[in-house]
């Protein structure tokens, strides 16, 4: 749980009540009237107040002590150093930029020094030298779920994409490259694909509507700008499944940038990044104030840092922890929902 | 008297008819339609030179693994239309060659290309040409991102129509 004295903390998506909508998840949290045993024990106890951190996207290069390796290791730290302490990391895909064994071990290694437990998924730079393989053995299952202090928590794998390798004789170094440009022609657009939403329809079939669910991808569930992949094709699908619960709150990373968005019964907010920030697309959002400064190319810090979303009876709170000195006065102020 | 004038019309008549017949010899015809669409394809295989430098073709620009594209998706927050600027991390004046050569040295560690250079020029022109139709603007302060889809550069990918509740 977020500390609400300090007033040096960040609450992003307090922008949401202060743009006049009803909350961010302020259906979250409540007496669970729903079927699953786990979750109705814990809520009808009471909510047990709780926390946990992202980090995403550092992009780990092959070179020793790269600037990137040190990132992480801040982002380590300045997570271990949360206040009160989190219950479990959440990590949202590219550990590696290029997919290869030794940038996910080293990953591996730098995000040992954690504390709190870790939870992983992928992102494109993970995966597409061995299609997940080294992945896989290094951080298990990419789509999975769980339930922790009346909270139902989801990870999918939304990096999927066509096959676009096969009979082009494309070496796997190729596809990888081909992967990690952001703005590829040749790609196409991501998704989670059937497996994975007959995954989601079974996982969430037991749980009553007021379950807080939470779901973690690498890309958006929304149309932000597919031109670089900020979509996942198959979200409405996702959406669907997901359209019984009264809230659902969907955390992603991808974008390297500070963003929120509503839809639904489905709130939106991306990460910043611990390697480096993205420009704004062309796209008019409805939610302005949720852009962060344009960061200063001088400063290696600026426009990245870490994530914390706290979880209490009033509801939840995602609060981003920059680097550095990143965000407007209106996330840096925002209103706790 | 007449006589003589008459001399001088007859002279600028003729240096006149001397001067069509020599122009009609001088005169460039216009471009063919093969000629303009060669000099447009040479162009756009600068461009696309610009688009592969852009994303790491040349190893002498980066000494860490980054490149332009890393953080410069489609050229988005170069805005070209907005050099020559004041510069802060160069603090001048500069062109966008000296930025781009600022981001090779720092961001990217990698060496600083000739500013003349071939690829310099594809850089440029790249990054100019996903920015076409834009206002230039010297000293722009508010970043204007490129839109390349809607420019026909690049390939769109189609959205699954949703994310914005109206």
């Amino acid at each position: 749980m977020a500390n609400e004295t300090d007033v040096t903390r960040r609450r992003f998506l307090g922008l949401a009540g202060k743009a006049g909508l009803a909350t961010f998840a302020a259906r979250a949290i409540g007496v669970n009237t729903g079927l699953i045993e786990v979750l109705s024990a814990a809520t009808k106890s009471g909510m047990q107040p709780f926390s946990f951190a992202i980090i995403t996207d550092s992009h780990l290069f092959s070179a020793d002590n790269h600037r990137f390796d040190r990132a992480l290791a801040d982002a380590v730290n300045q997570v271990n150093a949360l206040t009160p302490a989190v219950d479990f990391v959440m990590y949202t895909g590219d550990i590696a930029q290029n997919g290869r064994e030794d940038q996910l071990l080293k990953g591996k290694k730098i995000l040992s020094a954690l504390k709190a437990p870790l939870k992983v998924i992928p992102g494109e730079h993970d995966w597409y030298l061995d299609m997940g393989k080294v992945w896989n053995g290094l951080f298990g299952k990419e789509t999975w779920s769980f339930d922790h202090k009346g909270v139902h928590f989801i990870g999918l794998n939304s990096i999927l994409v066509r096959d676009f390798w096969s009979g082009t004789g494309m070496t796997p170094l190729e596809r990888m490259s081909t992967m990690e440009m952001l703005e590829s022609p040749v790609a196409g657009p991501w998704g989670v694909r059937d497996a994975q939403l007959e995954f989601l329809r079974k996982d969430v079939k037991r749980l009553g509507a007021s379950t807080p669910v939470v779901i973690f991808t690498h890309s958006p569930l929304w149309d932000y700008y597919p031109r670089w992949n900020f979509q996942t094709e198959d979200a409405p699908q996702i959406r669907e499944i997901l359209s019984k619960f009264d809230h659902v709150t969907s955390l992603h990373g991808h974008v390297h940038q500070t963003v929120y968005n509503k839809f639904g019964n489905m709130s939106s907010a991306g990460s910043l990044s611990t390697s480096w920030p993205w420009p704004y697309p062309p796209v008019k959002l409805d939610y302005p104030g949720s852009q962060m400064n344009q960061s200063d190319p001088a400063n290696t810090k600026d426009g990245m840092g870490t994530q914390s979303v706290s979880f209490d009876a009033s509801g939840a709170t995602a609060t981003y922890e920059p680097f550095a000195n990143s965000l407007t006065p209106f996330l840096k102020d925002g209103l706790k929902v | 008297m007449k006589s003589t004038k008459r001399k001088a019309y007859l002279a600028v008549g003729a240096a006149s008819i001397g001067l069509l017949g020599a122009l009609s010899i001088w005169a460039r015809p216009p471009f063919t339609d093969a000629q303009l669409a060669d000099q447009q394809q040479q162009l756009l295989d600068v461009v696309n030179k610009g688009r592969d430098l852009w994303h790491g073709s040349n190893p002498q620009m980066s000494g860490n693994g980054l490149a332009c594209g890393n953080c410069h998706p489609d050229a988005a927050a170069s805005n070209p239309q907005s050099f020559p600027k004041w510069v802060s991390e160069i603090g001048s004046v500069a062109p966008m060659r000296d930025m781009i050569n600022w981001c090779i040295v720092h961001p990217q560690g990698g060496q600083a290309l000739d500013p003349d250079g071939s690829d310099m020029i594809a850089l440029e022109a790249y990054a100019f040409y996903l920015y076409r139709g834009q206002k230039i603007e010297p000293g722009l302060a508010v970043p204007t991102p490129p839109d390349p889809v809607k420019s026909g550069v690049g390939y769109p990918h189609k959205g699954s129509g949703i994310g914005f509740d109206k």
